[in-house]
């Protein structure tokens, strides 16, 4: 299996964690696992509406105080 | 004397350049063209026919002891500390600073080469700006098709701004009533940010902007008129107005491990360095730190990366100001930083008048006579006073 790939977007407050995962979503394939680190409190319901749009399955959201981190697994490109 | 090559000439490099001691530093700027331009002025020549001149030579906007070269840069090897020109040989460096901004990439999506030439943007150069403002004033209604291609942009509030004065522009003109305004975007809502997509949603829905969310553009049919997104939406139009994708610099870069797979340059997001190396940095839209692409983070960066290298502690807290034209005649600015959300910053008359002299006095600004006015002006705005000032219930 392929490594986790980590898309780091603490700090980003515009345009925001999203840009980073759809930038990402481009450049991925069925089947990858991503995992989003962000310290914009708004990203855990743009990455749920995303992946609700987009087919994609969230399969954790975890929070601690350096960040909230949330692993995306591709199944549809 | 410690020789700094700036690779370079726009805003993040001449700031730069201008706040070195040239008694201390031999500065040396490269640029592979003699012009610098004053990219946010592209929006007033696409939307409102401007021909204000927006261009100066860069080696004017030097102060006296910066060397300005014109030359084509090829390759940058960090790990031997040289660069290499296509006209004028091999440069060597102390520190060097890489502020190449981005390149548009309209090669990357199928169909968008034709439409960009054919259509222009409001983005990438005079020429595509006069382009664009060509077309907009042969429009004679139907649905205009208006947004980014892609993720990775530069000024996140301009692609709203392009909406909002189409949107009037159209009004003033007699079309409005025959025109369908489509603003799609690879974010969930119109502006990014939540705090300042509160402040602008009500607007985009009273001037009855359809926005659709989460359209990331995938191909693009000239045939057809038809946007597909990677979502798997579709968009008909009559008038595109696409911005294209950018991309990082063409330049090859050894080790090609600092760069990204869209050839930005990983860098330290508080002190500009490029990873692994204490001698390079990489300042502006041209590297990956996680902010917005626009003339601010450049500047400040400049700022920091010149008092770095020049032995001061500093570092970016990645403080971002753009100003937001939210058209007929107001603004607003999108201000957050690194350890602070956006702001909901409410648009007025006094901050358009801001931004309009912002235009006027940008050649200051690059030479640091400015700097006075906006210590002061971020003081008075930091994001977390305006945060307090305008939170709203939730």
């Amino acid at each position: 299996m392929d490594a986790v790939k980590i898309i780091d977007s603490r700090g980003s407050a515009c345009p925001g964690p999203i840009t980073d995962l759809a930038k990402a979503y481009r450049n991925s394939k069925v089947g990858d696992i991503m995992e989003l680190w962000a310290t914009d409190k708004g990203v855990k319901a743009d990455a749920q509406a995303w992946a609700t749009k987009t087919g994609n399955e969230i399969l954790e959201v975890k929070e601690d105080p350096e960040k909230i981190s949330i692993k995306i697994k591709i199944n549809k490109r | 004397m410690k020789k700094v090559l700036i690779i370079g000439g726009g805003g993040g490099g001449l700031i730069l350049a201008n706040h070195l001691d040239t008694n201390e530093y031999d500065v040396t700027v490269i640029d592979k063209s003699d012009l610098h331009f004053y990219q946010p002025w592209f929006l007033y020549i696409a939307f409102k026919g401007s021909k204000r001149k927006i261009s100066r030579p860069i080696g004017e906007l030097l102060k006296p002891g910066a060397n300005f070269v014109k030359d084509e840069i090829s390759t940058i090897n960090l790990d031997e500390r040289k660069v290499y020109g296509s006209r004028k040989g091999v440069y060597n460096y102390d520190y060097l600073v890489i502020a190449t901004g981005t390149n548009p990439d309209p090669d990357s999506i199928p169909g968008l080469r034709q439409t960009y030439d054919e259509y222009g943007d409001y983005h990438t150069s005079v020429w595509s700006s006069q382009k664009l403002w060509s077309n907009v004033s042969k429009f004679k209604g139907g649905t205009v098709a208006i947004g980014q291609a892609s993720p990775t942009c530069k000024c996140p509030p301009s692609l709203l701004e392009g909406a909002f004065l189409l949107e009037e522009h159209l009004r003033k003109v007699g079309l409005r009533e025959k025109t369908r305004i489509v603003f799609f975007t690879p974010f969930p809502r119109a502006y990014p940010a939540e705090p300042m997509n509160r402040v602008v949603e009500p607007m985009v829905k009273e001037r009855g902007i359809e926005v659709m969310p989460f359209f990331d553009v995938d191909t693009i049919d000239p045939q057809t008129k038809t946007i597909t997104s990677l979502e798997g939406d579709s968009l008909k139009y009559d008038l595109p107005i696409i911005v294209p994708p950018c991309k990082g610099t063409k330049i090859k870069i050894i080790p090609e491990t600092v760069q990204d797979e869209d050839r930005f340059i990983k860098a330290d997001k508080k002190l500009m360095k490029i990873t692994g190396y204490d001698d390079a940095f990489a300042v502006g839209d041209c590297n990956t730190l996680p902010t917005s692409k626009t003339g601010v983070t450049a500047h400040l960066e400049a700022m920091a990366v010149a008092d770095i290298i020049q032995g001061k502690y500093s570092e970016f807290n990645g403080r971002i100001n753009c100003p937001f034209d939210t058209a007929y005649g107001k603004a607003t600015f999108v201000i957050a930083d690194y350890n602070n959300p956006v702001a909901p910053y409410p648009p007025t008359r006094l901050k358009h008048m801001m931004k309009m002299t912002m235009a006027r006095i940008y050649w200051m600004t690059l030479m640091g006579t400015a700097d006075p006015i906006f210590d002061q002006f971020f003081k008075f705005t930091r994001p977390e006073k305006l945060n307090k000032k305008y939170a709203t219930a939730d």
